[in-house]
């Protein structure tokens, strides 16, 4: 199963972190420092792989994916293929990447809600619900529509396009 | 920048992000906190948007490390609204922030189950998304049913049965009893038949869950599976949103492979043969091509195969096939593929047969030890660790030790354990294995425990003729001007227990090794300043003839240190200062350190240690733990019949093997493939770590505790209850039933008479199984080690193995696993008591299967009489007045012997000495007579003096006169009898001893030499 999914920048902020087994929120900050620390030593064009049991204790893993200014991290077990859980983090950036047109680092700031939304709709309780990203959009896009619908203060335009930053 | 969303979000993460330092955004934060706090106590005021906007907050505070403690009372009972927007923050907050065992979940789990059941199909993937975060055993308990309904559901849309099938996997998780095997295995393999992709990835991780505990129930699953890989394989209706790349859904083609490796075999010829005609489609079809996201896809596909055709044991063809592409894999630039290749070949070797395949590619694997990623570099070191065996080993240490100097700080430490553990397993001689740890130190001193040094010392302690060389070469080290404190104090050691063996070479006169030594103290810590005084002690005591200069100058030292603030440095100082000046005694005190009792390495237990506990759901760990025994598994040593060995990384380890694997042997015993998966039931303890410390950095310590395993049950034999007649009766009884159609390697009744006279050896060998022994006794206790090594590449079955004791000897023996595991070596500890003087023998009665052979042995084990003597010096002055008031029968016996194997008395003499009856020169002023003493070990006699005279006739060497005496009876006349035997005959391998009541029953028919001294070796690596 996934254990963790983490995107961090490359000053090492945290911009997402979703953990599938409970810890306690210092341990979380632990794991994230020490997972930070050993990324932000790697050299460009090495494998997408690190050593995660040095961090995470026995039986995980750690794939990332660099992207400009963000790191894509997720942790997970020897019952995951790890070039299958890259294709994950890939097809993560992707939907992302259609939700806010040419995703940024800060659109995921501001945007905190949404990239949450769009997780939970990829990975479910550290399985993967959901492989294809226009089947998340679209599970995404009525997410947004009932809110747009039911709530009479906001200003979230129907469709989710209108979530872009700018 | 703005937000549609929620402006105050946004303004409240641009603060945040406008915070100069941490101090600030706490500020920041507190601030915040205590406002959402303000605003929830008065609740009745907030909008739905107001409350979603501060839960909102709340979670983005928590993600910042801040732990949010308060307000979870408010989120659960969001959930219980009826509106979309405050359920749904209620949702997904409880499920960011509470944790299972939250008392106020519990206040929820009804609403939950109305969200289930009820129509509205977005408060059920709500409802759903939180319970398979973060639901518990009361949400399994009560809600199972209803999600197993909404799965099953054909009016549900699929958003929300992928959700319940993941949902259900977590109920199943907390609760295994939810799902009931017998009614669901059907319906499990009716949901494999969806078309929809996204409910069949779901379902498949529910699947791969499923099977990985129980794959029986699941059977009716598997040509499904192989269907759904065949659709996907072949593109056939696989929709556009779900080709990645150009790649049909490879991830539900990796889940898939996974769901099928928990399956552990296909019988069925048409679904096997077309899996495997999918497999080779995709093992022949796959390019690196320029997209590197594509790439990633196509090969995940291509491992998750490699993995499967490996658990499925495929021809010989299509393995070599792999272990081809893996080679070709290793060697590209792609680095991901690179390391995946590396770390499939790992695997490979723990599952299959292709070792020596593997080893061809072992020059580029040494080329990916230098690779610029460290990730890859410790695949390839993980590799060559696991590839190495006797026949490598000396070209994969080297490699490791050169890489050692360049290696980056991360891995050094990994590195030069590995380095010392392959290099104490698989040392063709042990000067070499001194000259690869000395090496190490050299090199990576910094990363040296201790227990590496400490069994360098173990090693040279207990083989004699190491210690010279061993000494030659720590003295070659130390000479250096700068060395590394690890290296001054096994340098210290062994130049102190063994430098006078070197004084007559240029440069190593006690003086000069004196001088070297203590250069260093200067430099080390009060930790290694004991150890060089005690070689200081060590130093002057082997000083022949004694050196005034010398003995002035350590003395000097002494006198120094007596005053050292530290505890341990001033009593040592005051100890050999004390010592020294009892001249004579000295020698004795400081005496050469007594050899070791045999201990599993540390080491090596140290590596099973990290590669145990770990609660494992993959399959390929899966299969590496059904080979391996349950019992301590050692490496053996010796190449047997000319078959190279190797030891996978599987078998090294002691895991604890999971209760459900019994289960799945039960299937088809008699198939080879089951037998290879081994069949195991029990589980051992690890021993309890000795430590070493103690033994080697006391110079007086008596040994301590013997190392061995302790197991959890001990079948108490008890000699005094009647077993006694059962070896009369039965252990002389040759076996009827099999007639033995293997044949022993070399003989019996002579092994077992070479083993009466030293400590270790080979007991029993034969083309499939080499028992060796190893025994340590201390007074009326004797601790004896059975090492059972399996010869072979494949188990060893039915091994039984139960001790016919004599009525003397009380026997306790751990039990001996059923199976023992290819080219393993089991340990059996045997603690014997000798309650009382006697003869008699203890037999092992051992038997095994293999293949279709049942071989059954009876083995005479050398704990006999002798085994309980201790030499001893009697002084003439108490000697004689011992022998006066042993006046005469029964206490003192004497007898004419005849018919003695004519020796010299020299020869005589030693033999003696051989049974550990100690010669006294000078008491006797015949020269053509022998005095001896010694004495003897039992529970009723105690330590009880026995006195010997042998008084021989120099013209009729064939007769002599005897005479024994000791303060027992029995002891007297078992002694007698027993040095009688010796002396009549020395057995041979032509003339098998007459007088044991227990000959061999198995015919010797010698074909190998026997003491194969790696067999030996073997044994003390162990």
């Amino acid at each position: 199963m996934i254990k963790a999914v983490m995107v961090m920048n490359t000053q090492g902020k945290t911009r997402l972190a979703k953990f599938y087994e409970y810890l306690p929120v210092e341990k979380q900050q632990e794991l994230i420092r020490g997972i930070f620390a050993v990324l932000c030593s790697r050299a460009e064009n090495v494998s997408n792989f690190i050593d995660a049991e040095s961090i995470f204790g026995p039986d995980s893993r750690l794939v990332y994916k660099h992207f400009a200014t963000l790191y894509f991290v997720f942790v997970f077990d020897s019952s995951e293929n790890e070039l299958a859980v890259l294709d994950l983090i890939q097809v993560f950036v992707e939907t992302l990447d259609k939700c806010f047109q040419n995703v940024c680092e800060l659109d995921i700031v501001f945007n905190y809600s949404k990239v949450h939304t769009i997780l939970d709709e990829m990975i479910f309780g550290g399985q993967v619900v959901e492989t294809s990203s226009s089947e998340i959009m679209k599970a995404v896009e009525e997410i947004s529509k009932l809110e747009a619908a039911s709530n009479a203060i906001t200003l979230i335009p129907k469709s989710a396009s209108g979530w872009r930053s700018r | 920048m703005t937000m549609h969303g929620m402006r105050g979000l946004s303004v409240f993460i641009s603060d945040i992000r406008n915070c100069q330092n941490k101090e600030q955004e706490r500020l920041r934060i507190d601030k915040e906190l205590g406002n959402v706090r303000n605003r929830f106590k008065n609740e009745k005021g907030l909008t739905p948007y107001e409350k979603k906007k501060y839960v909102w907050k709340m979670l983005y505070i928590y993600m910042l490390g801040y732990d949010v403690d308060f307000g979870h009372m408010e989120t659960v009972s969001l959930i219980s609204a009826p509106k979309y927007p405050e359920k749904q923050v209620g949702y997904i907050a409880t499920s960011c922030l509470l944790n299972e065992n939250n008392d106020f979940l519990r206040l929820a789990i009804n609403t939950v189950r109305n969200d289930i059941i009820g129509r509205n199909e977005t408060f059920q993937c709500l409802a759903l998304t939180m319970v398979g975060n973060i639901g518990g055993r009361e949400f399994a308990e009560s809600l199972a049913p209803d999600v197993q309904n909404l799965l099953l559901s054909s009016s549900c849309r699929p958003l929300v049965r992928k959700k319940a099938a993941l949902c259900l996997l977590r109920l199943y998780r907390k609760n295994p009893d939810v799902v009931n095997v017998d009614g669901w295995a059907d319906r499990m393999a009716q949901l494999l038949d969806e078309r929809d992709l996204g409910v069949l990835t779901s379902s498949m991780s529910l699947l791969v869950a499923l099977v990985s505990n129980n794959h029986e129930a699941y059977w009716s699953c598997l040509p499904k599976c192989v269907k759904i890989l065949e659709r996907l394989a072949r593109n056939q209706d696989v929709p556009q949103e779900y080709t990645y790349y150009g790649i049909p859904s490879p991830w539900l083609q990796v889940k898939t492979m996974r769901a099928l490796q928990y399956f552990p075999t296909i019988e069925d010829p048409s679904t096997r043969r077309t899996l495997f005609e999918v497999l080779q489609r995709i093992l022949m079809g796959t390019d690196v091509v320029k997209n590197v996201n594509k790439n990633n896809a196509s090969h995940a596909v291509l491992f998750e195969a490699l993995a499967l055709v490996m658990h499925l044991d495929a021809e010989k063809e299509m393995m070599s096939q792999c272990v081809a592409l893996l080679g070709k894999f290793i060697a590209v630039r792609e680095p991901n593929i690179r390391y995946l290749g590396l770390e499939n070949m790992t695997r490979m070797l723990m599952v299959t047969d292709v070792q020596e395949i593997i080893k061809r590619h072992q020059a580029q694997i040494i080329t990916s030890l230098k690779d610029p990623d460290v990730s890859i570099r410790r695949r390839a070191l993980d590799l060559l660790y696991g590839m190495c065996d006797v026949t490598n080993a000396k070209d994969i240490v080297e490699e490791l030790l050169q890489y050692l100097s360049s290696a980056d700080f991360t891995m050094r430490e990994e590195l030069s354990l590995k380095a010392a553990i392959l290099a104490e397993k698989f040392a063709p001689d042990l000067s070499w294995y001194v000259d690869v740890i000395l090496q190490l130190i050299d090199k990576a001193g910094d990363f040296i425990s201790d227990d590496i040094w400490f069994r360098v010392v173990q090693f040279v302690t207990n083989n004699d003729d190491l210690q010279p060389y061993a000494a030659a070469k720590v003295k070659e080290y130390i000479d250096k001007p700068a060395v590394h404190e690890t290296m001054v104090k096994v340098s210290a050691y062994i130049l102190g227990e063994y430098s006078h063996l070197l004084a007559r070479r240029p440069g190593c006169s006690p003086k000069e090794i004196f001088s070297i030594l203590h250069e260093k103290l200067a430099t080390v810590s009060t930790t290694t300043i004991p150890i060089l005084l005690s070689a200081y002690a060590k130093i002057l005591m082997h000083t022949q003839p004694p050196d005034q200069e010398l003995q002035s100058q350590i003395w000097a030292i002494f006198n120094k240190y007596e005053s050292c603030i530290d505890a341990e440095i001033q009593q040592r100082a005051v100890e050999y200062l004390a010592l020294c000046q009892k001249g004579a005694a000295l020698m004795d005190i400081l005496a050469e350190m007594p050899k070791f009792p045999e201990r599993k390495s540390s080491l090596i237990k140290r590596a099973e240690y990290s590669e145990a506990d770990t609660a494992e759901q993959s399959a390929t760990k899966l299969r590496a733990q059904q080979q391996t025994s349950n019992a301590l598994v050692v490496t053996d040593q010796y190449p047997a019949n000319g078959v190279t060995l190797r030891i996978s990384v599987g078998q090294l380890s002691l895991i604890k093997v999971p209760s459900m694997i019994t289960t799945e042997n039960d299937t088809s015993t008699d198939q080879a493939l089951s037998q290879q998966n081994g069949s195991l039931s029990k589980v051992d303890p690890q021993p309890p770590s000795v430590d070493l410390l103690s033994d080697i950095l006391g110079p007086f310590a008596v040994e301590g505790p013997p190392g061995a395993t302790v197991q959890s049950e001990h079948i108490a034999v008890s000699g005094l209850e009647g077993g006694s007649d059962a070896v009369d009766g039965s252990a002389i009884v040759p076996v009827e039933e099999h007639t033995n159609t293997v044949q022993p390697i070399g003989n019996i009744a002579e092994r077992f008479h070479a083993l009466c006279l030293k400590d270790s050896g080979v007991l029993y060998e034969d083309p499939y199984i080499q028992i060796g022994i190893k025994a340590e006794g201390r007074g009326h206790h004797v601790h004896l080690v059975l090492f059972l090594g399996n010869k072979n590449t494949a188990p060893l079955v039915s091994v039984h193995a139960i001790i016919l004791p004599p009525a003397h000897l009380k026997m306790e023996f751990s039990l001996v696993p059923d199976t023992i595991p290819p080219r393993a070596q089991v340990q059996c500890p045997l603690e014997i008591v000798n309650l009382r003087p006697s003869r008699d023998v203890a037999v092992l009665d051992f038997s095994y299967k293999f293949g279709t052979n049942m071989v059954n042995v009876k083995l005479r084990l050398p704990a006999v009489l002798n085994k309980f003597l201790q030499p001893i010096q009697v002084p003439a002055e108490e000697f004689f007045p011992q022998w006066r008031s042993l006046s005469g029968p029964p206490l003192k016996l004497q007898e004419v012997v005849r018919g003695v194997r004519p020796m010299p008395l020299p020869e005589m003499a030693n033999l003696l000495d051989s049974f550990r009856i100690m010669i006294c020169p000078g008491l006797d002023p015949n020269p053509n007579n022998l005095v001896a003493s010694t004495t003897f070990y039992s529970e009723s006699t105690h330590a009880m003096l026995c006195l010997v005279r042998i008084e021989t006739d120099p013209a009729d060497r064939t007769q002599l006169r005897m005479t024994l005496a000791s303060g027992d009876p029995s002891l007297t006349f078992e002694l007698k009898e027993f040095i009688k035997e010796q002396l009549i005959s020395i057995p041979t391998a032509r003339s098998p001893a007459p007088a044991p009541k227990a000959p061999p029953t198995a015919q010797p028919t010698p074909q190998i030499p026997p003491n194969d001294p790696a067999a030996i070796l073997a044994g003390l690596l162990s």
